[in-house]
This record gives C-alpha cells, structure tokens and sequence, in this order.
C-alpha cells in the first residue's frame, strides 16, 4: 500500500536558510509534504513562512494550521476569519492546491518511528509527518518510506479538500479522468452556475449514456448528499449545483445532428445550448423554439417547458418534443415516446427533472426563416396604465408576434420598460405594424428593429469561457400563471415594484399555439394562461411576503423560475391530478426520490395524510 | 530647498489583481532583475478582484532575490497590529531584511467592516494608527525585557511577549494627507507615502505638507530627516514629446525627479500603471541618471 509521508518543520528558532532546504530537500526526495510547526510569539509566523516556502519550492503540498482568529476587531494579536479565508484562497490562484489547513490535514509521528509505525498511521488515508531537523532526517524518511512513496494521482494538498461523505477513491473508472473535485484546477470552472454560487464535493461529468448510468450509480450510493443534475447551468430552482454534494454534469452530452431532414426531425444532447442548436438549425431555415436566452442548455428547458419567442406560434420547446431518452434510478436506459412508455414521456415533458437524467432528445423543428426582433427601451410614469395596455397589446397581437416585457424598480417615480418582440414575418412592413402599438406604452426612449434569423437572437448571449459560470450566493425568484392581465393585477404589480424588493419583474406573454394543445397532454399543465410572470429580488421571506399578497391573481407557477421551497409550491406547479399521476409514476421509477434537485416529487409525502 | 540627505529608491506601485496574478508576479520579478529597489502593493483586502496583500508580498518576496517590498500602505483596521508585527519581522527574517511596512489608518470603513473591521473616524483612526505603531515597534524590540503592554483604548495588550526580531531595522511609511496624520507622520514614522494625485495641488502642495511633518518631528525632538519622503505617481509614461509630470521623454523624468528630491526632499520614487516596460526604462533609463544628477548637485 502506497503511503504517504512528510516532514514536519518546526519554525521556532529555525533558520530560514534550513527551513528552505529541508523542504527543498523533502520535494525532490518525492515526500508528500511540508508542514509548518510552531507559531509561538517569538517564532516566525507560520502563513508567512508557508506562503514563503511555496514560493521557494515548485510542488509540495505546504501544511500550516489555521491562524487563530477573533471577531473582536479591538484584538490586537489575532487576525480576522475573513481575511484569513481571503489570505488562504489568493495563495491557491498563486501556486494552485498546495496549501493543506486543519489539524485533519495529516497525524504526526514521533520522530524515530519506524516503517512499520509509519504504515500503521497511514492506514487511516492521511498522510503521515515526522519531525524533522536535519537533512539527515529526510534522508532516513526517504529511505524508509523508499519506493513506497506516494503516486497517487491527487497530491495530498488536493485531497485534503475533499468533502465528507463521498467514497472519492471509488469513483467509476469511466468517470474518473474526468471528474472534478474540490481542489482540482479545474474546479473554479465547474463549481459554481449561472446565479448560484456553489461548492459541491464531487462534478462528473459522463460522456455517454453508459456513463450517466454509471454516474447515477454512484449518486445511489451518496444518497444522504445533495445531488445536482446539470446542463447549462442556469437553473433558477433546479440546484444544479450545491455545497458538499454531487453534481452531474452533462454538458459533454452535447450532439445536434439532423435524423430526417423531411420530417425537420433533429436529435440533441442535453449538454448543448439553445445558442448552438439554434446555429446548427439556422443552415436548414429550422428554429426550435427555447426559452427567451440562448445561453441555457438543451436538458434543463426541454424537461421543464420552454415558453419562448416562437411558443405563441409553433408551441412550447417540449410541444416540439418527439422522443426523449433517459436513465432512470435504477441506471436503465430507456427510450420515450408517445408510443413507447407513454407515461414516462408524459411527465418527462414538465417533470423531467424528477424521473432521470435525459441523454438524448428528438424534436421537429420548425420552419422558420427570417424573423423581426425588436429592443425597445420605454420610459412610463404610469406603470400600472402601461401594463394594463401591454395586457391588452400582447395578448391581442396575432400568433406570429411575441412580446415579452420586463421591467425593474422604478426611480423617481419613473419605470424603464423593456420590450423584448419577435415577428416571425420576412416583411418589414408588417413588422413594423405589428410592433407599432406597443410603442404608445411609454416614451420611446430606444429602438432597435432588425430583420435577423431566430439563430442570431439566441447568439446574443455571451460565450461562457474556460472560467466557467461565477454565480454567487443564492438567486431569489418567484414565478406565477396570470389567466389574464386584469386591472386589479396591474394596480398591484405596480405597487409591488414601488416596494423596491423586485429589480427584475418579467411577463411572458403565451396563448396562441400553448392553448392548442388539450392540459392533459403534457405533464406541463398550465395551457391556458395569458401570461408567466417572474420577479427576482434580494430576499425571498420579503419576496414571499409580498408575492404571496397577489396569490389572487394567479393560477400555478412555472417550475424553472420559482426558488421558494415552501411545499405548497409544488402544488402550484402542478395541479392535483397531474400531482397524483406524477407521485404514481414517481413511485415506479424513482420510488427512492434520488432524482430531487428542482420541485421534488416526494413518492410518499407524509404531509398529505397529515393535512 | 528642502533635501534631507537620503539615498534614492525606485520603485513600482503594482495592483495585486486577482484575475492577472502571473503579470503581478512577473512585474516583481521585472522589478528585481532590473535592479529597482522597491515593489509595493495597494491593500485593499475587501476588493474581490485583489488578491491578499501580505500573501502576495511573502509570494513575491520568495519569487525574487534583491528588491525590497512593502505594502502601499496596508489597511491597519484589518491587519491587527501584533500580527502584523510578527508577520513582518518574519517576512523581514524569510527575505533577508527586505521587507518595509507601508501603514495606513483605513478608508472605506463600510467595506472593513464587512470584512470584520472596526468602524472608526478620521480621528480615531489616526489615534489607532498611534498605538499600533507604538505596539509594532515594542514587539520587534527584542533588546528591551519585559512583555509588551499597551492600555488602549483601540489595541489594549495586557503583556505579549517581545519578537521575532526583524533582521533589519524595518521602516515604518506612513501614508498622510491631512494635518493630524502628517503630524503623527512627523512625530513616529521613518517615512511619508503619499500619491502626488492625491495632493490638492500636486507639487505646489509639498513645502506646506513637508513642513508640517517638519514642524512635527521637531516637536516630538527628531531631525526631520529622519522621516524619509517617498511619492507614489499614478499616471505616468514615456512618451516622445513632454506632455506634464512624469509623461515624456526619459530626459524630462530625470529632471523633474531630480527636482522633487533637490527641491522638496522626495527620495523615493514609485510609479503605477503596471507596465514591465516603464519599469524596465525606469531601471535603466531614468534612475542612473537622476543618481548622477543629484549626487553632483549636492556636491
């Protein structure tokens, strides 16, 4: 058994010119680290001196001990928790994941323990330190630990960052050259998503369908950890990421290819984004219709949804939707269609994210060439006029027109309204008479109309890089179903965003082809409303509180946008009869609850037998 | 003419960008094979996209062999003065007596204490600013027996032991604009950092602030020349023609700084803007020269 063993330095009375060329010397005879011992008042100081030590050597781990901290900023002698934690994250952009902190981050040994001692103490999987003060000190280690020296892949500064509870040294074989774990280079980029920052233990990251099974498998066996399903990472209510769990990441999953061109028949990977599907359409004079952003991915919208700039028109993402394939708990595969298990490919289209993890999706494209797209930015001093009227414009405008209104606090008593249209016309004579109504809503304050392809309206979402996402801390959001926009809900939106608590307030406008298809149909069961309303703030008790207030108004919730957790959110998002289909079909294919990351549908909710 | 005698130090006001930690590092290291004599770092330890200052300064210390560092000027509210003596006199002990402490009072007082900082005013914190330099300065006295006790009110230490002892005698700069922080500059500090942009009327504004810091240090019995004047300047570059203060040619840089140490007592001169080639011009182009200049003239 590979062990690992280190030196222990202590830095009282040290010089430094040893100190360096103990661990110099600790490095290149191929130890497992360096840690730094001492920290009395006369001593040098133990950050100082492993910062000063990483900087003079090339790779060993480097372990101190936490500095003592206080939160009494009168303390003269102990510093504070935050600028520690900020001391502890820079010396990692500087020389990657060297840096072991915490007293569990190794046992120390006597100094004349022998191999076997040695092997005993390691056994437990930390790494082992002996006091050293000479070179012929290391030189004995060295030559006791010999050939036995540590390789493993992960040094023991990256191990150190693992998070309890994940059997890491078992991670499927098909997996491991591609899974992150917390002090991974590559973790920055994977840890955190859109508007969540995260921290979870472990991201794999299956390239196959086999993979997510066997990915699934070992999200079984961590059935006590938080598990995150992630696409494109833009979940407002899925937690496609999370703190000390597992995520599985299926942005490799991320082909578009054409099946049948006659039938606009396309097959997609979840991983991909509305951005590169709608590119790879575009050739074909194809759109699907997505969400209003290029920038999400395939597997989150298409298991939810999908209420865009061309639903009015050709329906929602998940209308378009021919046949989906998943893996379920259990790590099968299985195929879904209106013909093949009918149920699954019922709930997959407005549940998906309770029944398995998607692999592959089939659409039929539509036919979709040019199209108008407009950008209006509008000044009102009445909101509660202007969106009454825009109630009224949007939900009149024929099906080829689609206008989404978003606006945020108003100042001075002014609200900046953003109109966000697509025509679907060639003609810019009709699009301009189509959109010259909603120009009456306030002062026009900017205007862009252009004659443009749906590809290159999702191309406007901006590249995620090598960085990854960099959300941080936790988005507040609530969603609702408007039946339609009345007077009263008006008056009450405009007084809601005077309160100050909502910077972004957002009406969908659907109708039109949505209608169309009978409520049953779909797990998605909200065919009906005029509108989908979200509001986005910085608190959600306050949010709720206020939100709460326009219950009246509304009929259901859509699930990607609501990050209340209360229980009855699930009861909006699915009304009682989908709700008792979704918990039978839950309890056949996920009668464990593994798959729980957006709107769990519990198998056996105790509450219901309580209420 | 105000010239107090000290050598010359050039030097870089470097930004410790968190997003661009290589080119930090790489301007240090520039800094030093080019034979300058001074890296500094700004310190603002709640500014997300800054890297950790003292960690940067320890990093860069080890990452280099000859060129002296300090902070410009750490924020005390967040760097409690016992630990940041004690982690001086190590960097100082590490890096072989190359390590100076730039010291500030604090400003953005909402963002310290978010950061776990105290809250204090301008006055209070030149009063703080007092005590810890009195704290710093018994701690590194390792001659003296006894343990450290100081009675507040901000830093109150009822008796640490003295030490480590730096392994040279470590400057304290202090960077001061108003009247009781360039009295107390005058009074306990070995050396003034303040940013030419940041005097109301640039140059015009230096016999007025000198002399405050003068007038100070006599006071307190010290010869002003022991409060060595530094200058940071912000905006500068070489440029073909002379456009102002430290913009044109290397020619125009030597005599404008030779100026500011013959005529206002600068010595030590340290320039931002984060660009290895200035530095490398500053280096080979501008501080000889200014060396020469200043040396001949004061005979």
């Amino acid at each position: 058994m590979a062990i690992e063993v280190g030196i222990a330095l202590g830095i009282s009375g040290s010089d430094p010119e040893t100190l360096l060329d103990l661990a110099r010397q600790a490095e290149s005879a191929a130890l497992s680290l360096v840690v730094i011992q001492g920290g009395e008042d006369q001593g040098l100081d133990p950050w100082t001196t492993a910062v000063w030590l990483a900087g003079r050597t090339r790779h060993i781990p480097i372990g101190v001990a936490p500095a003592p901290v206080t939160a009494d900023p009168a303390d003269p002698e102990q510093a504070y928790p935050a600028i520690v934690a900020k001391a502890h994250r820079s010396l990692d952009i500087l020389v990657g994941t060297r840096l072991i902190t915490g007293e569990s981050g190794w046992v120390v040994a006597p100094a004349d323990a022998t191999a076997d001692q040695l092997r005993s103490l390691a056994a437990a999987g930390t790494p082992v330190v002996v006091p050293a003060r000479s070179r012929e000190d290391v030189d004995r280690l060295a030559e006791l630990v010999g050939g036995d020296g540590a390789s493993k892949e992960r040094s023991a500064a990256v191990r150190a960052r693992r998070r309890e509870g994940i059997d890491y040294d078992h991670v499927p074989a098909s997996l491991a050259d591609v899974a992150i774990e917390p002090g991974d280079a590559a973790y920055r980029s994977v840890a955190s998503t859109y508007l969540r920052g995260g921290s979870p233990g472990l991201v794999l990251r299956p390239r196959t369908p086999a993979e997510v099974a066997d990915a699934i498998a070992f999200a079984r066996r961590h059935r006590h950890l938080p598990l995150g399903v992630r696409s494109g990472g833009h979940g407002i209510s899925g937690r496609s990421t999370n703190d000390g769990g597992l995520v599985i990441d299926v942005g490799a999953l991320n082909t578009i290819e054409i099946l049948d061109a006659g039938r606009r028949l396309v097959r997609i990977g979840p991983g991909a984004t509305w951005k590169q599907v709608a590119a790879a359409l575009d050739p074909y004079g194809w759109a699907l219709g997505s969400g209003d952003y290029g920038g999400v991915g395939v597997g989150g919208l298409a298991t939810a949804g999908g209420i865009g700039f061309l639903s009015r028109r050709y329906g929602l993402t998940i209308d378009r939707l021919r046949a989906v394939e998943l893996v379920l708990a259990d790590g099968s595969p299985v195929r879904a269609t209106t013909a093949d298990n009918p149920d699954l490919f019922w709930a997959v289209r407005g549940a998906g994210a309770n029944f398995g993890v998607a692999t592959a999706f089939e659409f039929e494209a539509s036919d979709v060439r040019e199209v108008g797209w407009a950008q209006l930015a509008l000044v009102s001093t009445d909101l509660e006029a202007s969106l009454r009227r825009f109630g009224e414009l949007a939900s009149a405008a024929p099906r080829d027109t689609t206008v989404f209104l978003v606006t945020g606090r108003p100042r001075q008593g002014q609200s900046v309204i953003q109109l966000y249209a697509m025509v679907d016309q060639r003609d810019p004579e009709i699009i301009v008479e189509r959109l010259t109504p909603f120009t009456e809503l306030g002062l026009l304050a900017q205007q862009q109309v252009v004659l443009t392809s749906y590809a290159d309206v999702m191309g406007l979402a901006g590249d995620v890089g090598a960085e990854g996402h960099q959300g941080v801390g936790e988005p507040v959001a609530r969603s609702a179903f408007l039946p339609e926009l009345t007077d009263a809900f008006a008056r009450d939106a405009a007084r809601l965003l005077r309160l100050g608590l909502v910077y972004f307030f957002q009406l969908r406008t659907m109708g039109g082809a949505i209608a169309d298809v009978p409520t049953g149909e779909t797990a998605f069961a909200h065919r009906t409303p005029a509108f989908q309303v979200t509001a986005m703030g910085g608190d959600q008790a306050r949010l709720n509180t206020a939100w709460d207030g326009l219950a009246g108004h509304f009929d259901g919730l859509y699930l990607s946008f609501d990050t209340d957790v209360r229980p009855q959110r699930l009861r909006d998002a699915f009304p009682p009869p989908v709700l008792a289909r979704l918990r039978d079909l839950k309890r056949r294919y996920d009668p464990d609850n593994l798959f729980r990351d957006n709107f769990a549908i519990d198998p056996d909710p105790i509450e219901e037998h309580t209420r | 003419m105000t010239d107090y005698g000290h050598d010359l130090l050039f030097g870089l006001f470097v930004t410790p960008s968190a997003t661009n930690a290589q080119h930090v590092l790489d301007l240090a290291v520039t800094a030093d094979r080019a034979g300058l004599d001074l890296v500094t770092f700004q310190d603002h330890p709640y500014q997300p996209a800054f890297l950790d200052t003292w960690t940067l300064l320890s990093y860069a210390a080890a990452r280099t062999e000859r060129v002296r560092l300090s902070g410009n000027v750490l924020s005390l509210p967040l760097r409690p003065p016992a630990v940041l003596a004690r982690a001086a006199a190590s960097l100082d002990i590490l890096s072989g007596g190359r390590f100076e402490l730039g010291l500030g009072a604090g400003a953005f007082w909402d963002a310290i204490a978010a950061m776990g900082g105290r809250r204090l005013t301008a006055s209070q914190a030149v009063d703080a600013l007092r005590e810890a330099i009195a704290i710093i300065r018994d701690l590194w006295n390792t001659e003296a027996t006894g343990r450290v006790r100081h009675e507040g009110p901000y830093y109150p230490m009822a008796g640490a032991k003295r030490g480590p002892r730096p392994a040279h005698d470590i400057d304290i700069w202090v960077g001061a604009y108003k009247p009781r922080m360039l009295a107390l500059t005058g009074a306990v500090a070995d050396g003034w950092l303040p940013t030419l942009d940041y005097l109301p009327e640039g140059v015009a504004s230096l016999p007025g602030l000198n002399a405050r810091i003068d007038e100070a240090a006599t006071r307190a019995g010290r010869d002003p020349a022991a409060v060595r004047r530094l200058m940071n300047f912000m905006n500068v570059r070489f440029s073909p023609t002379s456009q102002g203060m430290l913009d044109g040619p290397p020619g125009q840089w030597v005599e404008q700084l030779a100026d500011l140490a013959l005529t206002h007592g600068i010595t030590a001169f340290i320039v931002g803007g984060d660009d290895p080639a200035v530095a490398e011009r500053l280096a080979a182009e501008v501080a000889p020269a200014v060396r020469d200049l200043v040396r001949r003239e004061r005979g």
